[in-house]
């Protein structure tokens, strides 16, 4: 969305309220500083977060989780989506009972996830790879099913054999609807991860934050708050950089 | 034939005679027993018993369970009143749009969830800390919505007003307000799966009371009968709000295909 | 000689052909001519090998035809089946990729092929950047590049307009002087067939069968003259005279009624 420099003015004006007013707050001590630390506080915690190698141990835990649950997912969903279609009247079971499922927040089944997997990060892979194995699995049934039918006979005209088909063919016109389903993929990994770390877990950033909170120590909650929020903000515009320039191809 | 058995075998299409909802059914009586005969974890047969036997025995779990519903039908109402009035300044003017609406989606695309321990430092353990977070997550697709409902018109329509003589406070009226409640209810169905999300999420967190310690305590016990029970009577919970929802949205927008 | 045989009589849930015999000699154009929902699509694809007829067989060349044969038929088929993730020479490569011809040769006959129908400018480009008419000129030559020696070719030129389709018309007459390739061509347009082919087949509402068959006697290539002549009016007329009751019946049948 194109802002004009109006626009942009008034976001900046939020932007700056929005940092005034937290610092305000904090010199007139009007809500707690259990709830809202001083600025300064939070600026400090955070510099010192970042120094410590229990910060990178953490944030390590907790990458390689999210990757983990993401590889799965794509590997589990693009498999499953792939197979699905291969026949109609599996198509027509199966697409139907996915997306069913799908409705059920997942959330409701982490519990479980931790009876089976414990506390450690093994849950967390599982839970992440469950939640984001959907809208992969979706997404790849919907690419290869609604490409059209005259590519197919075109190829099959020209005397192509399946595995032509698939690489000449389907795979190539599946792709960009697959592609979306790893994006969104990729961010509920991200966010249930997080999550799940957050609820029950031993290590990683979410433990860390649930952790500060439960320390009564505002400041460096705050600090991995900003951590988290950076790293959001950074993916999601690597994301949306990659997209547009694979559109304008 | 899908595209892809075109593509392998030429033959004609298998003659189905058996139709796809009964064997939906029987693969659910197999896995059933299957479950019920091999697999040691929960079986289906202990998992109704504890349904009754614990989970709706127990006053406590009752509680628990009635009160995250109560939780999560405040969370959405004020979702939909707030998200309603705040969807309809942003949107008023393509200015208000243009500039505020950025910062809503930047916020959208924040995970909520590392607030969590924020929202309960905030709020407490109790209700409320839960309502405020179903809220945070319901209100942005209403949000969304409606201000994506007052954008998009198909300006076809917009010039076929202006054609009939509408001045513009008429063509707001008559061709923008109605569209837009169309959009805005079809993000209710969305809204009420993030509120769902946030509210579960916060009781699942706080696990000194609600029905967060009952499925810590089950699951940390490795009680597995009693959770099964209770997370399914949750997913049935959420299910039937869904389809509450979801009847709503039909009912009021029939006019659409 | 390419004697091609069908006697196809394809059923599917539906009856969409009955009972359809069919010889094709080589080096004709032949035209299938019907009412939309007739079967003629569909019999193309059979002649071609990629549908099998609930009964009956096709033969080239008095061997059975049982999948598509890239070798000896082409397809040209109506809206471009050009693939858009490849440019214009990607999709002629890949169209002799499964049938081991040498680099050399197809980039020769693709460079030609271009050439006939206008576009070698376009050689790099991709489909979407193209006009659809553009499109539908690289398919046809993707089609005449194959080098087969039968073409079947479904409503081609139905997305173009009249002015390109009469242009390429001829061009498509001048091929077939010059290389003697066999086409069976689909159309609706009643003078599309006269002008070009050698023979119409036209075929009956749904279940189709083949009603009649017209040749007609004009060497090939065929001059935008001959559509000036009195006789193609005539042969004009004859086609329509014969097709008028069934594309009443195909429009009835279409609007909900159901034929007996």
């Amino acid at each position: 969305m194109k802002s004009t420099a109006g626009a942009r003015a008034v976001q900046l004006v939020f932007v700056t309220a929005f940092l005034g007013l937290w610092y305000v707050i904090g010199r007139t001590g009007a809500v707690s500083t259990l709830f809202v630390p001083r600025m300064e506080a939070v600026a400090a915690a955070f510099e010192s977060l970042v120094q410590t190698d229990q910060f990178w141990a953490a944030a390590r835990v907790t990458l390689s989780t999210i990757m983990q649950a993401y590889l799965i997912a794509i590997v589990l969903g693009v498999a499953a989506g792939y197979l699905v279609t291969r026949s109609r009247f599996l198509t027509r079971l199966l697409e139907p009972v996915i997306s069913g499922l799908f409705a059920i927040p997942i959330t409701l089944l982490f519990p479980l996830f931790i009876l089976l997997f414990g506390i450690g990060p093994a849950s967390k892979v599982a839970y992440g790879a469950a939640y984001a194995f959907f809208p992969i699995a979706l997404n790849t049934i919907a690419g290869f099913a609604n490409v059209d039918r005259r590519y197919l006979d075109a190829a099959r005209s020209m005397g192509f054999p399946p595995s032509g088909v698939f690489r000449h063919v389907l795979l190539p016109a599946a792709f960009p609807v697959i592609l979306t389903g790893l994006r969104i993929g990729f961010f509920i990994c991200f966010a249930s991860v997080l999550g799940g770390e957050t609820i029950s877990s031993l290590a990683g950033v979410g433990r860390n934050i649930a952790l500060a909170a439960e320390l009564m120590e505002p400041a460096r909650m705050y600090s991995w708050i900003v951590v988290v929020i950076i790293a959001a903000l950074l993916l999601n515009a690597l994301v949306s950089a990659v997209e547009n320039r694979m559109r304008r191809e | 034939m899908t595209a892809v058995e075109t593509a392998i075998r030429p033959r004609p299409p298998f003659r189905w005679t058996v139709s796809v909802g009964w064997t939906r059914a029987l693969i659910v009586a197999c896995l059933l027993v299957a479950w019920e005969g091999w697999l040691s974890i929960a079986r289906p047969s202990a998992i109704v018993q504890a349904l009754f036997g614990t989970v709706f025995a127990d006053p406590q779990i009752r509680a628990a369970i009635g009160l995250a519903l109560t939780e999560v039908v405040s969370a959405y109402a004020l979702a939909i009143a707030v998200g309603l009035a705040l969807g309809l300044g942003i949107g008023a003017s393509n200015f208000s749009r243009r500039s505020l609406f950025p910062i809503i989606l930047l916020l959208y695309a924040i995970p909520q969830v590392i607030l969590l321990p924020l929202f309960t430092l905030g709020f407490g353990i109790g209700p409320a800390a839960k309502i405020a977070f179903g809220f945070s997550h319901g209100v942005f697709p209403i949000i969304v919505n409606v201000v994506a409902g007052m954008q998009n018109v198909n300006p076809l329509y917009l010039r076929a007003a202006q054609a009939m003589g509408a001045s513009r406070s008429d063509i707001v009226r008559d061709v923008v307000f109605p569209h837009m409640v169309g959009s805005f209810f079809a993000g209710l169905r969305l809204a009420m799966t993030m509120t769902l999300l946030g509210v579960i999420l916060a009781e699942l967190y706080v696990s000194t009371a609600g029905v967060g310690y009952f499925t810590k305590l089950f699951a940390e016990t490795y009680d597995p009968a009693p959770l099964f029970a209770l997370i399914g009577t949750l997913a049935l919970m959420a299910i039937g709000l869904n389809e509450l929802v979801r009847g709503i949205e039909r009912r009021f927008t029939r006019w659409k295909s | 000689m390419t004697h091609r045989f069908s006697a196809g009589d394809a059923a599917r849930s539906v009856l969409a052909l009955d009972k359809v015999s069919l010889d094709v000699r080589q080096g004709e154009f032949l035209t299938l001519l019907g009412p939309s929902g007739c079967g003629k699509s569909t019999l193309l694809n059979i002649i071609g090998g990629l549908i099998e007829p609930s009964e009956g067989a096709v033969f080239v060349q008095d061997k059975a035809v049982r999948g598509p044969l890239p070798d000896k038929i082409a397809f040209v088929f109506q809206e471009s089946t050009l693939f858009p993730w490849y440019t214009v020479v990607e999709n002629f490569g890949i169209a002799f990729k499964y049938r081991g011809v040498a680099r050399a040769e197809w980039q020769d006959r693709t460079a030609a092929a271009l050439k006939s129908v206008g576009m070698h400018a376009f050689i790099d480009h991709y489909p979407n950047q193209l006009s659809i008419g553009m499109r539908q000129r690289v398919n046809l030559a993707r089609g005449i590049a194959s080098g087969t020696e039968i073409l079947l070719m479904d409503e081609p030129f139905a997305a173009l307009d009249e002015q390109t389709r009469m242009v390429l018309g001829e061009d498509l007459s001048v091929l077939l002087a010059e290389t003697g390739k066999t086409i069976v061509f689909v159309t609706h347009s009643l003078a599309e067939a006269v002008f070009l082919s050698d023979r119409i087949a036209l075929m009956t509402a749904r279940p189709g069968r083949i009603k009649k068959t017209i040749a007609i006697e004009e060497a090939h290539p065929r001059l935008p003259a001959f559509m000036l002549e009195p006789r193609f009016s005539e042969l004009r007329n004859q086609c329509y005279a014969a097709l008028h009751d069934e594309i009443r019946e195909a429009m009835a049948v279409e609007s909900g009624g159901a034929r007996t």
